[in-house]
């Protein structure tokens, strides 16, 4: 096991340093200009020139790489050109609103998808499987910025029932303020004992991971449902049946326990591809998270910025997936002795 | 159980409510959100905030009002030897929001570190040569030349004064959301990437009435239809700008107004005149005779902008109103076409625009269709403007046309002249990459005459942009009006073209909502 951990940790690595070679030679060599985002809107020759030096712009692309992942790897991503600011400081101090959101919204879709999938896979072929079917078919289909927008129109701009955009009300920022200990607004409320502010937070979570979701429970459903279809009709499940098993039982004992490998396959990855997916919802929200911050740095040729955030969401989506691996052998501990 | 749960939702829908935009508050949808809280730095979308903020020496007054200035920390100034020593007397009794005094030291010394950090618009002190503080209420600025001061000091870029004694902290203490002006209002919060709240600076010099906002919050939204959303709801009071396409569906509503007044903002398609086929002067011509110029402002800006007369913008001061502008005239177009001896297979543009940008888009596809109708291709090239502008500084990349807004960093119409036509080397803004000594020459005298005889810089400056004119380094495209969405009962909202922002000290809601 220690071997393979410490063989997948070194692929880890190798993989990061590609990703961290490709992205700096795409953001380098594409003609633009970044100081323009650093400078302002009508800086001087004299005033690019300086920045130019000070960005180390002037150096071989070698040297500038080598200087990035030497600094990388201790900890400095560099400063944010449009803000200013450590890029690094600037992602922990968002990273808690995204992986709030999208931790939450998968959550949601696994409690919604996983039984829906099942029940569609039971009754296959009936009237509630197609119904199934095609509502997560359009689920698939809506675009996530159509969703959102939409549940703007019906619960803010209709009914004014939930908040438009943000991740807490104007109130709660002035009046109910509370340290970032974990980053996580529905846990830091409740630790500095904000009812108001917990409340605002989950208000205000209820539209974007809702937007967030949707899409994820169409995938989640499907696949769960192929997965149960072929689960059910597996021979020892027929058997089981023979022998006069509850039904019950060789659903959720038996054929759903035979799904979680592929469905965690289908999570870890559905979690890295809803990191993606929220660059758009947080960009609908106004969701101060790390796609936003994306968005923004992406717009204004912001470097140091797109970097940082690709090397986050790459790490993050290798981690899922070591983790999801390393669960194969929980879930099955055959494969160990192999 | 259930009543527990309609309890539990009811009580979410109250903290759910946002209940910024009533009373004394006033709230302010917008795109950005602060860069730079230094006011020696601050050159970007922080401005708006930092006018409320932060005072400079003199404000300068819409066009068309009595006087060309309001005293704002002097109250009287006057030049002498030729515009080379100005003197302002400070308004007495001032304090910064660090609780010192206005003295003339203090704005020497401010402005005096705005000039030595070398960073934003340091570059509109270039003719000081000494700053000096003879007593407590006299600022004497020397200059090295001729300047207007005056015009200068009512920049809203790196004209601020500010208390040395918390600038001494530096920059980046100002960039954790601090503030040292003299301003109405302070900076009382900073939710980087949600909102800023200021609050009223209780010893502000102008008092306070019943009827001002205590409270301004300027939230951070990026979506225009996200903004669109909180000014219909009243959730937001003011949004700005509101997109073109907006302004019909908002002026239906009875509960919101839109407010445009003329800005000094301006669009114009610069043409390369150093690269074949727009290197030659009848095919300039000819193309600035294919623009739609009404149809572009009419129906591209939704009217919110009007045909350019030349390259300054009518509400700017020097503005040459004899100039005869082009007019959109397809047979004049060929004509022209004719005489350039440009052979038809030779007759291919490459047209940059700034892509996330509707009204470039819009009026270069109505550009591309014309010019299609007298055989003239034009590619267009959609792209992110640090892209689009490190190629078109390079002559072997740049394209034919591209896509420029320009405004002053003060009110000076020379800003134009000099920053996107005066001769360049190496180009940084001049990305017609024109040159034309005749027009340096007129372009310098004008500036050299700014500060001493500005009735004779502006004869200079008119006979700038007719050559300008005569030369067609450009297609002036439209004067852009500014576009405030506010909800009816604010009252007090006044344009200023030299101002990219909303005095919210001036601002009141109506009685009929308080």
């Amino acid at each position: 096991m220690l071997r393979l951990v410490l063989g997948r940790l070194g692929m880890m690595a190798g993989v990061l340093l590609g990703v961290l070679l490709l992205t700096f030679l795409i953001s380098r060599l594409l003609p633009g200009s970044p100081v323009e985002a650093l400078l302002g809107a009508k800086p001087t020759a004299e005033q690019i020139a300086a920045a130019r030096l000070a960005l180390g712009l002037d150096r071989p692309i070698y040297e500038q790489f080598a200087v990035y992942v030497w600094h990388a790897l201790h900890g400095d991503l560099g400063r944010s050109l449009a803000s200013g600011q450590p890029v690094l400081a600037e992602m922990t101090r968002r990273a808690g609103a995204s992986f709030e959101l999208v931790t939450i919204s998968l959550v949601v879709a696994l409690g919604i998808g996983v039984p829906l999938g099942m029940r569609s896979a039971v009754a296959q072929d009936r009237g509630f499987d197609h119904l199934v079917r095609a509502i997560t078919l359009a689920g698939m289909a809506l675009p996530s910025f159509f969703i959102g927008m939409l549940l703007q129109m019906l619960f803010y701009g209709s009914a004014g029932w939930l908040p438009l955009q943000g991740r807490l009300s104007d109130d709660v920022l002035l009046d109910h303020p509370f340290d970032p200990v974990t980053g996580l607004a529905l846990v830091d409320s409740l630790l500095a004992g904000e009812p108001a502010a917990f409340g605002s937070a989950l208000a205000h979570l209820v539209l974007p991971v809702a937007t967030l979701a949707l899409a994820t429970v169409a995938v989640v459903t499907r696949n769960t449902r192929a997965l149960m279809i072929d689960a059910l009709g597996a021979d020892h499940i027929r058997t089981f049946r023979a022998y006069g098993l509850a039904e019950s039982r060789i659903q959720y004992r038996y054929a759903l326990r035979a799904t979680l490998i592929p469905l965690l396959t289908i999570i870890g990855l559905t979690y890295g591809y809803m990191l993606g997916g929220s660059i758009v919802v947080e960009t609908i929200f106004d969701w101060p998270g790390l796609g936003a911050y994306a968005v923004n740095a992406l717009v204004s040729n912001d470097f140091p910025a797109v970097m940082g955030v690709t090397i986050l969401l790459a790490t993050v989506y290798l981690t899922i997936n070591l983790l999801v691996d390393l669960t194969y052998y929980a879930v099955d501990p055959r494969l160990g002795r192999r | 159980m259930r009543e527990r749960l309609l309890v539990l939702f009811s009580a979410l829908l109250l903290v759910a409510t946002p209940a910024g935009a009533t009373g004394r508050t006033v709230v302010q949808a917008g795109a950005g959100d602060i860069k730079d809280w230094d006011p020696a730095i601050a050159f970007s979308l922080e401005v708006p905030m930092l006018v409320n903020v932060y005072e400079p020496l003199l404000w300068y007054n819409p066009p068309g009002s009595a006087e060309p200035f309001t005293p704002a920390l002097a109250t009287s100034w006057s030049s002498s030897e030729g515009g080379t020593v100005w003197t302002f007397k400070l308004r007495p009794g001032v304090r910064f929001h660090d609780g010192t005094p206005l003295t003339a030291d203090a704005a020497k010394r401010s402005l005096e570190r705005t000039i030595a950090l070398k960073q934003g618009a340091f570059y509109i002190w270039d003719p000081v040569a000494a700053i000096e503080a003879p007593d407590d209420g006299t600022l004497v600025i020397r200059t090295t030349r001729p300047a207007p001061i005056d015009l200068i000091a009512s920049s809203q870029y790196g004209a601020y004064i500010y208390s040395l004694a918390a600038a001494a902290q530096g920059t980046d203490w100002f960039n954790q959301g601090h503030d040292a002006g003299t301003g109405p209002y302070r900076v009382r919060q900073w939710d980087r990437g949600q909102q800023t709240v200021l609050e009223r600076f209780p010893d502000y010099w102008g008092g306070w009435q019943d009827r001002n906002f205590s409270r301004v919050i300027l939230k951070t939204v990026l979506e225009s239809a996200t903004q669109i959303q909180l000014l219909r709801t009243g959730d937001a009071d003011i949004v700005a700008p509101v997109p073109a396409d907006a302004i019909l569906g908002l002026t239906r509503n009875p509960k919101i107004r839109v407010a445009q007044a003329p800005s000094w903002n301006n669009t114009q398609f610069l043409i390369n005149t150093a690269k074949p086929p727009t290197d030659n002067l009848a095919f300039r011509q000819a193309l600035s005779h294919l623009w739609d110029y009404n149809t572009v402002a009419e129906t591209v800006y939704a009217g919110s902008a009007e045909p350019a007369a030349g390259p300054i913008p009518r509400s700017m001061w020097g503005h040459d109103d004899t100039i005869e502008t082009p007019r959109f005239d397809p047979a004049l177009a060929r004509q022209l076409l004719d005489q350039s001896g440009i052979p038809a297979e030779a007759r291919h543009l490459t047209l940059a625009y700034i892509g996330a940008d509707e009204e470039y888009k819009n009026a270069a596809l109505l550009f591309q269709q014309n010019a299609a109708r007298l055989g003239i291709t034009v590619e267009l090239l959609p792209g992110p403007w640090g892209t689009i502008w490190d190629k078109a500084k390079k002559l072997e990349t740049a394209p034919n046309l591209q896509s420029m807004t320009w405004w002053p960093t003060y009110a000076t119409p020379s800003d134009w002249l000099v920053g996107l036509f005066r001769t360049e080397q190496p180009t940084l803004f001049n990305l017609s990459h024109y040159s034309n000594p005749a027009f340096d020459a007129v372009v310098n005298e004008g500036v050299a005459l700014e500060g001493s005889d500005r009735p004779a810089a502006i004869a200079k400056y008119g006979e700038a942009q007719q050559i300008l004119m005569a030369d067609a380094p450009a297609i002036f495209a439209a004067d852009l009006r500014t576009r405030v969405g506010y909800r009816a009962d604010i009252q007090g909202l006044e344009a200023n073209p030299a101002y990219a922002a909303v005095f919210y000290y001036r601002l009141w809601r109506s009685a009929a909502t308080e």
